[in-house]
């Protein structure tokens, strides 16, 4: 295990496109009177693909949701830079505005539409708000039509069987938010444990696109439990703990790090 | 041709299933409780009503009826954009309180502007925009008219399910975080689902007050909203055809079957015990179906068949 | 100054049984999450049990309050046991639960037409003493009313707060596994609460009742109101609920005092309560799980 990280080749430093950051100012979440997340100031999105580590309960996801705004914060703002200037302030926009600004991020638990099936829940995502009217209710077939080929790209990419069904193993659900988030064209994405339960050649797969996708000049942070992952795919880690970042870096440094290797990776990983 | 008997039994199965449709879309799709639908319904028949019999219009009668039904229909729509603003984000309890309270409104002032409405005596005046002979003739191009309206409202539904509106009511009534977190606005889905549907209730009730020709408050009861929700959730609250099935099962074995060729075993049965017992079964309908067959007789919605059959290969 | 002690008496003594029926409903609410819209029918029931006791073994209205709250606390436990209990064991959702209780509630509604008949019926009582209060004439039971709520209201405050079983209500209600795992019996303390809530309703549907007449819709014409006031009260808890309660009732009568109709009064009072819930409360989370 060990030797096999060492001997990985180190992540191909993509084409320096600076992408959006977004920055967290003392961002302030607690639950029932627990302080989950303390951010004095962070930004994301310095380097194309940082991941955020950490032990459980270290408050990784509930930051992750402070910046969707699907967990409202306590206090604090949150900011996205975008690469053509100016600023958004994403803490004060409503939870739907934010895949509007690029920001959009896959879930850590199993999220999905019971009712819909993979193509719906593909073409849901795609679909632009002026066919979702009622008074456009023929518009299926323009939707279908302008969107098919990016679908069906991605669908014979990581092999979905039967796109008329619905997604019924937990891998395939999984693998379906993250290419739902694929398909809004994110420029800043945030994946939680996007390889959890997926097998070892899908995670590769979802590997190669988000390398592809940082080329392509969108930031991307991924919270992940599997350490190959974040040491393949990252150029800074930023190790979290108690609610707040103790520490950031590229991977040797992270790895080599004494706090890290005690409080999480356990003394025999080094 | 039909008696009398018939084409009322017949428009109020029809009545009923436009309500049912409506509902199917906020309840079946949406999965927002709809507890007024009777408000909606209500404040289109009074509208209607009121500006046809107490306006003085310059103008004759296929006309008259077309103004007065526009200006209602638009009436019950705005009060549905109104009560949707009100529930978009308030959960299931809200939307109880919600709906609930705008149907209580509704029904007070029908009662409170007694010059207006004619309160708890009621309002005559009321005729069919057109003469073409015997009140049976009259009855029958009614029902006729009220098929069609109901008819273009079940297209409407069965396109809904075949567009990309439907979708997304679909996933809104799914999982309402991860549409929002698609970039769907799901507050304002829902304010323009109540907005439309509740024009439509609207518009089936200015149908049915041609029909009865004279208004009273009674008209306007919880009965109304029951009828409908029994209707869709009997036949199936997540298919188009569950409201059609359902309202036949329901309303049209009441009404119909057991009102009319059921000998009555006593004298005042089909006056007031039959039409208890039939509020009474429905209420123990909604009871039986919900905790043992919660989708009804025709069962989930299958978009993986309608997927196959728009877009497979 | 009249106008207000007029209000304020006439608001008190006419819907003190409106705040009984909403701590009751109050109490379901906050232990199962459940709006019971055939709770209408207990505070129905209530009425009926206490006019029949009444008018069949002619015991006086104070004696008559006894069995009526005892029988539709029972048939409240009924209602759990026979329905809601097997909803939830079959894991019926939220939105179909409220259905369901609705559904229940029309059947009972009409099931009491079939059974008591059509006519609107009435208490065999005396004519109340009418007593003055602050210069207002009060009927005798409505006073009753007011001194039987405020005395269940402490009590039952008292009960929910303090006494030990109270703490295992409020346990349950709050996380149902952890106080299995602590030795607190759901079933029992469930129980016990559906049936308090039915004595709630029952009693104070015996108030409506005997205050003006019976009939199957008695406790549906209050529903609205119990449902407004619950739902906007409880975010300050049961205290919450008893006062948004009596503030209800005291503005009801304020307006019914100015207003030509009485239902305008109302009216005003539901739009109020709506844009109450509106402004705050009862919001979706917006948690979710995203």
């Amino acid at each position: 295990m060990v030797a096999e990280l060492l001997e990985a080749p180190a992540a191909p430093a993509p084409a320096a496109v600076a992408g959006p950051r977004i920055r967290i100012a003392n961002a302030v979440k607690s639950f029932s009177g627990r302080v989950v997340v303390d951010v004095d100031d962070l930004v994301l999105g310095t380097r194309p693909i940082e991941g955020l580590i950490g032990p459980n309960g270290a408050g990784k996801t509930t930051l992750m949701r402070m910046v969707m705004h699907s967990t409202p914060l306590d206090r604090g703002t949150i900011t996205l830079l975008p690469t053509a200037g100016g600023e958004v302030v994403l803490s004060s926009l409503p939870a739907h505005a934010m895949a509007r600004h690029g920001v959009v991020k896959s879930n850590q638990v199993i999220m999905d539409f019971d009712k819909l099936t993979i193509w719906d829940s593909l073409l849901l995502a795609v679909a632009e708000g002026r066919y979702e009217q009622p008074y456009r209710v023929f518009s299926e077939r323009a939707v279908f039509g302008r969107h098919e080929a990016e679908i069906r790209h991605y669908l014979d990419y990581f092999g979905f069987a039967d796109p008329t069904a619905f997604a019924l193993s937990a891998g395939e659900k999984k693998l379906l938010d993250i290419v739902r988030c694929l398909l809004l064209k994110p420029t800043f994405l945030l994946l939680d444990e996007p390889t959890a339960g997926l097998p070892e050649q899908l995670t590769e797969k979802v590997m190669t696109t988000i390398r592809e996708l940082a080329a392509a000049g969108t930031s991307v942070v991924v919270v992940e439990h599997d350490l190959n992952v974040i040491w393949h795919l990252c150029e800074d880690v930023l190790f979290m703990a108690e609610g707040k970042v103790v520490l950031r870096g590229d991977p040797p440094s992270i790895r080599a790090n004494r706090t890290v290797v005690e409080k999480y990776l356990g003394e025999g990983h080094v | 041709m039909l008696d009398a008997f018939l084409i009322s039994g017949l428009f109020g199965v029809v009545m009923v299933i436009g309500l049912g449709l409506l509902l199917h879309l906020e309840l079946g799709l949406a999965r927002i409780a709809n507890f007024g639908v009777v408000g909606f319904f209500g404040l289109g028949m009074y509208v209607f009503g009121v500006l046809y019999v107490r306006v003085d219009w310059p103008f004759g009668d296929p006309w008259v009826f077309l103004v007065c039904a526009l200006i209602a229909t638009a009436a019950a729509g705005l009060a549905g954009l109104i009560v949707g603003w009100l529930i978009a984000d308030l959960n299931t309890d809200g939307v109880l309180v919600g709906t609930l309270a705008f149907a209580t409104a509704v029904a007070i002032v029908a009662t409170t502007e007694a010059e207006l409405t004619g309160g708890a005596e009621g309002m005559g005046g009321l005729a069919f925009p057109y003469d073409i002979g015997k009140v049976t003739d009259n009855e029958l191009l009614w029902l006729v008219i009220a098929t069609l309206v109901v008819g273009l409202i079940f297209a409407f539904v069965r396109q809904v399910h075949r567009s990309p509106y439907g979708r997304l009511l679909v996933a809104v009534g799914g999982n309402e975080p991860l549409a929002r977190s698609l970039g769907k606005a799901t507050f304002r889905t829902k304010f323009w689902l109540f907005g439309v549907a509740s024009a439509g209730m609207g518009l089936l009730g200015v149908m049915d007050a041609v029909m009865l020709r004279f208004l009273v408050p009674a008209n306007i009861g919880v009965d109304v909203t029951l009828a409908a929700m029994v209707g869709l959730v009997l036949g199936g609250t997540a298919r188009a055809w569950g409201a059609v099935l359902g309202a036949f099962l329901s309303v049209g074995l009441f009404d119909i079957v057991l009102q009319g060729y059921l000998p009555a075993p006593t004298e005042d049965w089909s006056a007031q015990t039959l039409p208890v017992l039939r509020e009474a079964m429905f209420g123990a309908t909604l009871v039986v179906v919900l905790l043992f067959r919660p989708l009804g007789v025709l069962g989930d919605m299958r978009r993986d068949q309608l997927m196959r059959r728009l877009h497979g290969r | 100054m009249d106008y207000v002690v007029q209000s304020v008496v006439i608001g008190l003594t006419e819907n003190a049984p409106l705040v009984l029926a909403a701590i009751g409903f109050a109490l379901l609410y906050r232990l199962s999450g459940l709006i019971n819209v055939a709770y209408s029918e207990t505070i129905t029931l209530g009425a009926y049990f206490g006019m029949w006791v009444n008018t069949t073994f002619g015991l006086d209205f104070y004696t008559v309050l006894i069995p009526a709250g005892l029988l539709a606390g029972l048939f409240s436990v009924a209602t759990y046991l026979g329905i809601f209990r097997p909803a939830k064991r079959r894991n019926v959702g939220t939105l179909e639960l409220i259905i369901v209780s609705f559904g229940l509630s029309i059947f009972l509604r009409y099931g009491l037409q079939l059974v008591f008949g059509y006519p609107v019926r009435y208490f065999d009582v005396p004519p109340p003493e009418t007593i003055y209060v602050l210069g207002v004439g009060v009927g005798s039971f409505r006073l009753l009313a007011v001194a039987v709520v405020a005395v269940l209201s402490l009590l039952l405050y008292w009960f929910i707060q303090k006494s030990s079983l109270g703490l295992q209500i409020r346990a349950l209600a709050s996380d149902e596994d952890l106080a299995q795992v602590s030795g607190i019996r759901p079933l029992a303390v469930t129980v016990l609460i559906w049936f308090i809530a039915g004595v709630a309703g029952g009693l104070a549907g015996a108030f409506f009742g005997v205050g003006a007449s019976v009939d199957p819709l008695l406790g549906w014409r209050e529903f609205l109101f119990i449902l407004l006031v619950v739902l906007v009260g409880l975010s300050w808890g049961l205290r919450g609920v008893i006062l948004v309660g009596i503030g209800a009732g005291v503005a009801l009568a304020a307006m019914t005092l100015q207003f030509s109709q009485g239902l305008y009064a109302q009216l005003a009072l539901i739009v109020v309560f709506a844009l109450i819930l509106k402004w705050r409360g009862l919001r979706l989370t917006e948690t979710g799980k995203v």
